[in-house]
C-alpha cells in the first residue's frame, strides 16, 4: 500500500465519519472533508499522532452560505494532507492552532482580516495584512466584495496626472 | 495637488503628525532586545482577489511579479498547480527547462543574498564583488528567456521558448565561472575571521525552535532541519536530478551563508545535469481556456525556502480561488525568537539572514527605550549605520577587508 | 538665473543626491537601481550619490504601486524634501501601477499622490534604461534653473 493510502486506511479507522470523505488524487496528495465540530478533533490527531509536523499553510474560502478553511498539512515524507471544514458565514467561527504551531497566528489573521472569520483563542497582535486604516466590515475576499466599494478608490482607466 | 513645503522631522520621540506604523517594534532592556514586534502587511497588494478576476492565463503573468527574485518559483507553483487540476502531463523537455530556470533563479538569489548580508555587516566591498559576479547570471536569463527578471518562461502546459544548442554551451561555460568565484567566496566565508566573528552565534535558532516555529528553506537547513522540496515532494525534473540537501548544525547566520553557498555548488552541478540530458520532445501540452472544476496544492522550493499555491477551479476561465503563501511569511516567524537577549545591532544582519522578500530599506523601526523612558523611531538606514558601528567599536571591523578587496590585493 | 543659482544647478548636475524608496514593490526594480551602482553599470561615475535622508536628497527614486499602508509616508518623505526637487518613476508599478492596476490595496502609481518628473518603464526597468532616465533628467535640469511650482488644485 502506497503512503498515503495507508494514511487514508487510518484516518477512517480512527474517524468513521470521514468515511467516503477522504480521497487521494495522486501521490504525496490527501483531502479531507472534515464536519466543523470534528475539525480540532481531528487536526489534533493528524498533528500530534501522524506526524503531520508541517503547517504549510490555512486557505480561506467564500462559499456562498459559509466560510471554508482548508489546514494544508504536511509530513517530513512529501505527503500533504489538506483537511478542509465549513462554517456558517452568519457566524464564521474557528478554534486557533497556534497551540501546536505557534506561527499559525498569521495566517489565521489573513483569515480574519480577509474573510472575516473569528478564530477564538487567536493572541493579541497587530492585524496582518490590511492597513489599520481598513474600513471596518469590508472583507476583500468575499465574493460580493469589490474594490469599487472602497471609498477613494479610483477605477482604472483614469490616470491621475499632477 | 497639495503644495510641497518642509517638514522637520525629529529624530527623538514620535511627532504626532507622523502617523505611519512602524514595521519593527523593539522593546529594549538595557542594551538587549526583550521584545520584537514585527509588522508586514507594506506590500500587500490584492494579488489574490486580482487572480479570481482574470484569467489562468494572466494570473501566471501575475503571480510571477508577487516577487522580483522567485518570479519564475511563483510562476511555476501556480502552472503545476492548474496543471495538476486540469490533468495536463507537461512534456519532459518543459520540465527540465523549467528546472533549469528555478536553478539559475536560485544561483542568481543566493549570490544577490550574499551581497546584501556583505552590505548589512559592512562588508560592501563584498556587495560589488557578488553583483558584478551575478551579472554573468543575469546575461544568461536575459539570453534565455529574453528579460533579466520576470522571465515570462511559463506557459499552462509547458514552456514558451525552447533552448538552443548554443545557449546550452553559454550556460555551461557561466556556471564553470561561477563556480570558481563560488569557491573562493566559500574561502572568505570560512577562513576571514572577521567574518565568523560578527556571524558566529548571531541569530540562534535551535533545531527544534526551526520546527516549532515553521522555519523553511536556508534558514531551516542552517538549523539541521533537512527538508528540501526538491527531494521531499518533487516537481519538474527533480525527481531525475542527483544532488544532495545542504544543511548545517551551526544554528545561527554563519550557518546560513555556509547553507547557500555550499547550495551554490549543488546548483551549479544540477545545472550541468539539465543542460547535458536534456531531452528532446515538444515544448508544451495544449490547455483548455476553461480548467475543470477541481482544486490542487502545489508545492516548490523557492531559493528563500517552501512556496505553496493553492487554486480551485470552478470551470471557467478564471480561477475561484488562488491562495499562496511565500517562504518569507514562513521564516519571519522566527526572527522574534532570533532577536530575544541579543543586541539592536544584530537586527540587521538577523533579518537579512533569512533572506526577506520585503524590501528592508524602507522601514520604520521603533526602538522603546529601556525602563520605559519613551520610544523613538529610527529609519531603517539608521539602524544599519549604528550596527556597523557597534560592532567596530567591539573590534569588528571590515575597513581592512573592504581595503584588501578595492585594491585587488585579495586576489594575491 | 542668479550667480548662486548658477552654482546650485552646477552642482546638482554634477552630482545629484538620490534617495531610493520602494512604495510596496515586488523588488525588482529594486535590486535594478541597486544593480546601478555596481560596476558593471557604475552610475557613480555620473557623480550620482545614494543618500539616506530626504532633507539632503534632490531626486526621489520610487518603484512599486503605492500600497494604502505606505501613502502616507511617500508624502511625507516627498515634503520633507527640499526644492528644487524630483522624482522619478522606476518601472511599470511606479508608472501606473502596473500588473497591479485595479487591485484593491494599491494606488495606481507614483503620479497618484506625488508629481513625477522622469517615467522609466519596464518590468522590470534595466539599470541602463534607469541610468537613461536620470541622465535625461539632468538635461532637464540644465535646461531649467528651477522646477516651476506644481499646479494647485
Amino acid at each position: 500500500m502506497s503512503e498515503q493510502e495507508t494514511i487514508r486506511t487510518e484516518l477512517i479507522a480512527k474517524f468513521p465519519f470521514l468515511a467516503d470523505k477522504v480521497r487521494s488524487p495522486r501521490p504525496r496528495r490527501l483531502w479531507a472533508e472534515v464536519p466543523s465540530e470534528k475539525i480540532v478533533e481531528v487536526f489534533d490527531h493528524a498533528v500530534r499522532k501522524m506526524g503531520f509536523s508541517i503547517l504549510c499553510t490555512i486557505t480561506g474560502l467564500d462559499q456562498g452560505a459559509s466560510l471554508g478553511a482548508i489546514y494544508h498539512l504536511a509530513r517530513e515524507s512529501g505527503v500533504t494532507l489538506n483537511l478542509a471544514t465549513s462554517v456558517p458565514k452568519e457566524k464564521p467561527v474557528l478554534a486557533t492552532v497556534t497551540a501546536h504551531f505557534p506561527a499559525a497566528d498569521a495566517y489565521e489573521r489573513e483569515l480574519v482580516d480577509l474573510f472575516g472569520f473569528e478564530v477564538q483563542g487567536l493572541p493579541p497582535g497587530s492585524r496582518y495584512p490590511l492597513p489599520d486604516d481598513w474600513p471596518q466590515g469590508q472583507h476583500p475576499l468575499r465574493k460580493d466584495w469589490n474594490v469599487a466599494m472602497l471609498e477613494g478608490h479610483k477605477p482604472p482607466g483614469e490616470m491621475n496626472h499632477a | 495637488m497639495h503644495k510641497p513645503h518642509e517638514i522637520k522631522v525629529p529624530m527623538g520621540p514620535q511627532h504626532p503628525a507622523l502617523k505611519e506604523p512602524e514595521s519593527f517594534l523593539v522593546t529594549l532592556s538595557g542594551e538587549r532586545i526583550k521584545e520584537l514586534g514585527v509588522r508586514l502587511g507594506y506590500n500587500h497588494r490584492g494579488i489574490e482577489k486580482a487572480c479570481e478576476e482574470r484569467t489562468y492565463v494572466q494570473d501566471v503573468y501575475l503571480v510571477e511579479r508577487i516577487c522580483g527574485i522567485c518570479s519564475h518559483s511563483h510562476a511555476t507553483c501556480f502552472c503545476q498547480t492548474v496543471e495538476e487540476i486540469a490533468g495536463l502531463e507537461v512534456p519532459r523537455r518543459a520540465k527540465y527547462i523549467r528546472a533549469l530556470i528555478g536553478e539559475l533563479e536560485r544561483i542568481h538569489s543566493h549570490l544577490l543574498w550574499l551581497g546584501v548580508a556583505g552590505h548589512e555587516i559592512g562588508f560592501d566591498t563584498l556587495l560589488m564583488y557578488t553583483w558584478r559576479d551575478r551579472e554573468v547570471l543575469m546575461d544568461l536569463l536575459a539570453t534565455l528567456t529574453g528579460n533579466r527578471v520576470n522571465y515570462g518562461m511559463n506557459t499552462l502546459g509547458g514552456v514558451r521558448r525552447d533552448i538552443s544548442p548554443e545557449q546550452k554551451q553559454e550556460v555551461l561555460k557561466g556556471v564553470d565561472v561561477l563556480e570558481e568565484r563560488t569557491k573562493y567566496y566559500i574561502g572568505i566565508a570560512t577562513e576571514e575571521t572577521t567574518i565568523l566573528k560578527r556571524l558566529s552565534g548571531v541569530g540562534v535558532l535551535s533545531h527544534d525552535d526551526a520546527i516549532r516555529l515553521g522555519a523553511v528553506g536556508p534558514t531551516a537547513r542552517a538549523s539541521g532541519v533537512e527538508r528540501d522540496i526538491r527531494r521531499d515532494d518533487p516537481y519538474a525534473a527533480y525527481d531525475e536530478l542527483s544532488f544532495k540537501v545542504v544543511t548545517t548544525d551551526t544554528n545561527d547566520v554563519f550557518g546560513r551563508a555556509v547553507v547557500r553557498l555550499l547550495e551554490l555548488m549543488e546548483s551549479y552541478s544540477m545545472v550541468r545535469q539539465l543542460v547535458n540530458n536534456l531531452p528532446e520532445g515538444p515544448l508544451t501540452v495544449k490547455a483548455p481556456r476553461k480548467i475543470p472544476a477541481g482544486e490542487a496544492f502545489g508545492r516548490y522550493e523557492a531559493p528563500r525556502g517552501e512556496d505553496v499555491h493553492y487554486v480551485k477551479a470552478n470551470g471557467t476561465e478564471k480561477p475561484e480561488r488562488v491562495k499562496v503563501r511565500a517562504p518569507t511569511l514562513a521564516n519571519v516567524q522566527t526572527v522574534a525568537h532570533m532577536l530575544k537577549d541579543r543586541y539592536l545591532a544584530d537586527m540587521p544582519i538577523v533579518i537579512a539572514a533569512i533572506d526577506p522578500c520585503f524590501s528592508c530599506t524602507d522601514r520604520l523601526v521603533a526602538v522603546a527605550e529601556p525602563n520605559g523612558t519613551g520610544k523613538r523611531v529610527m529609519t531603517w538606514d539608521r539602524l544599519h549605520a549604528y550596527s556597523i558601528e557597534w560592532y567596530r567599536r567591539r573590534g569588528v571591523d571590515f575597513s581592512r577587508l573592504n581595503e584588501t578587496f578595492r585594491a585587488g590585493k585579495d586576489r594575491e | 538665473m542668479t550667480v548662486v543659482d548658477r552654482v546650485v544647478t552646477w552642482a546638482r548636475i554634477k552630482s545629484p543626491w538620490i534617495l531610493h524608496f520602494n512604495t510596496g514593490a515586488c523588488n525588482a526594480c529594486d535590486i535594478e537601481i541597486i544593480a546601478a551602482l555596481t560596476p558593471l553599470f557604475d552610475i557613480e561615475r555620473f557623480g550620482i550619490v545614494l543618500k539616506a535622508t530626504p532633507r539632503h536628497a534632490d531626486v526621489l527614486v520610487c518603484s512599486g504601486p503605492v500600497t494604502r499602508q505606505i501613502k502616507d509616508r511617500l508624502m511625507r518623505i516627498y515634503e520633507q524634501m527640499a526644492e528644487p526637487k524630483f522624482v522619478v518613476a522606476v518601472g511599470n508599478c511606479a508608472c501606473s501601477g502596473g500588473v497591479f492596476r485595479g487591485c484593491y490595496n494599491v494606488t495606481s502609481g507614483i503620479d497618484s499622490v506625488i508629481p513625477v518628473s522622469v517615467y522609466i518603464p519596464g518590468c522590470p526597468a534595466n539599470p541602463a534604461a534607469i541610468i537613461d532616465g536620470v541622465v535625461k533628467l539632468l538635461k532637464t535640469l540644465e535646461a531649467a534653473t528651477r522646477r516651476p511650482a506644481p499646479v494647485e488644485g
